[in-house]
């Protein structure tokens, strides 16, 4: 009797166990295509270039040539080349001056858009278009033709004015944001899906209740509709700051494609630099994700 | 109540006003290409730039189609590496990444946590950056020269596994449970429940992706020797960069930059409804 229960009982677990195993194994089945892919072509390369920062890389005609350098790339990259931090800096200046404009934009386009109107698809549908667009080729095209400047800008001397107003140290960003003003606008689709998606996480009968109790609209965006997209505003500022700083024509990451084929500079210094400006980004991310968390949690106190 | 309602839709005609005008700025650069390859020369050079063009001509087409005939490839089969490239890539690509995105969202396995770490760290690298450790790899596999070079490098897309695993993700479980409860397997689950529902999702994964290789140029100068192999993407952008200094040469990149830019706002038109769609339901790009 009691052997029989062991039996029946050790069957069971048995049982368990196949089943467990056979999720498990259809997990990674179903996962392994993406996985075998992402290691041959994501990973390993990643890890590889990590390897060369270390490395002077020698293009030769059999094959590379690496001699070892420890941190030297790092070094040369901070303290002697004379291009490189001071493109990164500039980069950096204007991505953190357009962050809030492109989020600000978004914001408020994203209200008009929430309105019910006849033909918001359409308009939702305009606005979100050139994100389409926006990858590579065309956009390169596109600024090599100048066709994101604003056309005023020369026609009415707008240039010698913000001098003025602003210093030449200041004058120098602001005047290449209102080059890209169009395209400021380009890059503000996704952020304006994501606060209409946002905001329908907001319940009506909340507007209701204020609005009963005496709330004027503009009172009840700034107690309602504004902290319950908080959440959202940080989404879109982690993927503003990745797609801006992942754009294509970023002259950052031309400077380190330059600096590949140098023949004095190299793959290894290249990757250095590549490295470099990772470290950046994952620090500003970082940020952003503390300001987040600190937002949620006050929120939760209140 | 009469008066109220005046008000509101006072209101609604100023907000159409007012977006309308935003829609057209947002506009003017898809205008502007149509625009920029019709103009005869002279215009293109005015100052300052006007955006429509004046006295339409098509002269700048023939101009390009007139450059590539003389070629040893002709312009068609670039065209043709191009589609087949696209049509394969996209195939595999939402095979790839949908399988992948279900296994994270709706299965459970040990190294799920690690994976999907890597796929948020991933998505913040620029692919430029390993272009050359990727060379390594793809003449060690022995696969410069072939459609492959073109594909594989496509297939380990964090963006659509991120896109597909938000968009499983919030199928209900009920429904995968119900399915299973009814004797079906795990691959009929994938392909008659699963798929059919993340159908927005993987049209926006077909546009992004089209998008991706379509514009490509990579693949084209690093990885392919072979003429015959390259996409059109390159071979507009060879003819750019040899155009670019002369004069003569902006018309015909003008022309370039509209047909490469034609077959996206295509794809785009064909898909859109299902993309709004998507984006509004996983919040992602």
């Amino acid at each position: 009797m009691s052997s029989e229960r062991i039996e029946e009982h050790r069957r069971r677990r048995r049982q368990r166990w196949l089943e467990v195993l056979r999720e498990q194994g259809l997990g990674y089945l179903f996962m392994a295509p993406w996985a075998v892919g992402f290691l041959v072509f994501m990973a390993i390369p990643l890890g590889w270039s990590l390897y060369l920062t270390l490395n002077k890389v020698k293009l030769t005609p059999n094959g590379f040539d690496y001699t070892w350098r420890g941190l030297g790339n790092f070094r040369d990259a901070i303290l002697l080349d004379h291009v490189y931090p001071v493109k990164l800096l500039t980069y950096l200046q204007e991505v953190i001056l357009m962050i809030p404009i492109i989020i600000i934009f978004a914001l408020f386009v994203s209200l008009l858009l929430n309105q019910s109107f006849p033909g918001r698809f359409l308009f939702r549908a305009i606005f979100f278009l050139p994100v389409i667009f926006a990858t590579g080729q065309v956009l390169t095209e596109l600024f090599s033709q100048g066709a994101g400047e604003l056309p005023f800008i020369d026609q009415y001397n707008v240039k010698p004015l913000v001098m003025e107003y602003f210093g030449p140290r200041f004058a120098e960003p602001i005047l290449g944001i209102l080059g890209k003003v169009v395209i400021i606008l380009w890059y503000s689709g996704v952020q304006i899906l994501i606060f209409i998606a946002g905001f329908q996480t907001i319940s009506k009968s909340v507007y209701e209740a204020v609005r009963i109790d005496g709330a004027t609209p503009w009172e009840s965006f700034w107690k309602i509709t504004l902290p319950g997209a908080v959440p959202f505003i940080g989404l879109n500022a982690i993927y503003t700051i990745v797609d801006l700083f992942t754009f294509p024509l970023n002259p950052v990451l031309e400077e380190i494609k330059n600096n590949m084929f140098k023949p004095d500079t190299g793959y290894g210094y290249a990757s250095a630099l590549a490295w470099i400006y990772f470290a950046i980004i994952f620090i500003l991310l970082s940020v952003v994700f503390l300001l987040l968390r600190k937002a949620a949690r006050r929120r939760r106190r209140v | 109540m009469r008066r109220r309602m005046r008000r509101l839709s006072l209101s609604s005609v100023l907000l159409i006003a007012g977006l309308t005008g935003l829609a057209l700025f947002m506009l003017i650069p898809i205008v502007y290409i149509f625009n920029h390859a019709f103009k005869p020369l002279d215009e293109m050079f005015l100052f300052p730039p006007r955006i429509l063009v004046q006295e339409p001509t098509i002269v700048n087409f023939e101009k390009l189609f007139f450059a590539t005939s003389g070629d040893v490839v002709p312009f068609t089969r670039y065209l043709f590496n191009s589609i087949i490239i696209a049509v394969i890539t996209i195939f595999c690509v939402i095979t790839v990444s949908s399988m992948a995105g279900y296994a994270i969202a709706k299965l459970r396995f040990g190294l799920k946590g690690l994976i999907m770490g890597l796929i948020y760290i991933s998505l913040m690298f620029a692919a430029e950056t390993v272009s050359i450790p990727r060379y390594l790899i793809i003449s060690g596999l022995g696969i410069n020269d072939t459609y492959f070079a073109h594909i594989l490098p496509f297939l380990a897309s964090p963006v659509a596994v991120f896109l597909m695993m938000a968009f499983i993700g919030q199928i209900p479980n009920d429904l995968i449970e119900a399915a299973k409860l009814d004797g079906a397997s795990e691959v009929a689950i994938f392909n008659r429940i699963v798929m059919p529902l993340a159908a927005p999702a993987v049209a926006t994964i077909a546009i992004l992706t089209f998008q991706g290789v379509w514009g490509d140029v990579e693949a084209s100068t690093l990885y392919v020797q072979d003429e015959a192999l390259k996409n059109i993407a390159y071979y507009v952008q060879t003819l750019v960069s040899g155009a670019q200094n002369n004069v003569a040469g902006q018309g015909l990149m003008a022309a370039a930059s509209l047909l490469m830019f034609l077959p996206n706002l295509i794809i785009f038109l064909v898909f859109q409804k299902r993309v709004m769609q998507t984006m509004l339901h996983s919040g992602v790009k």
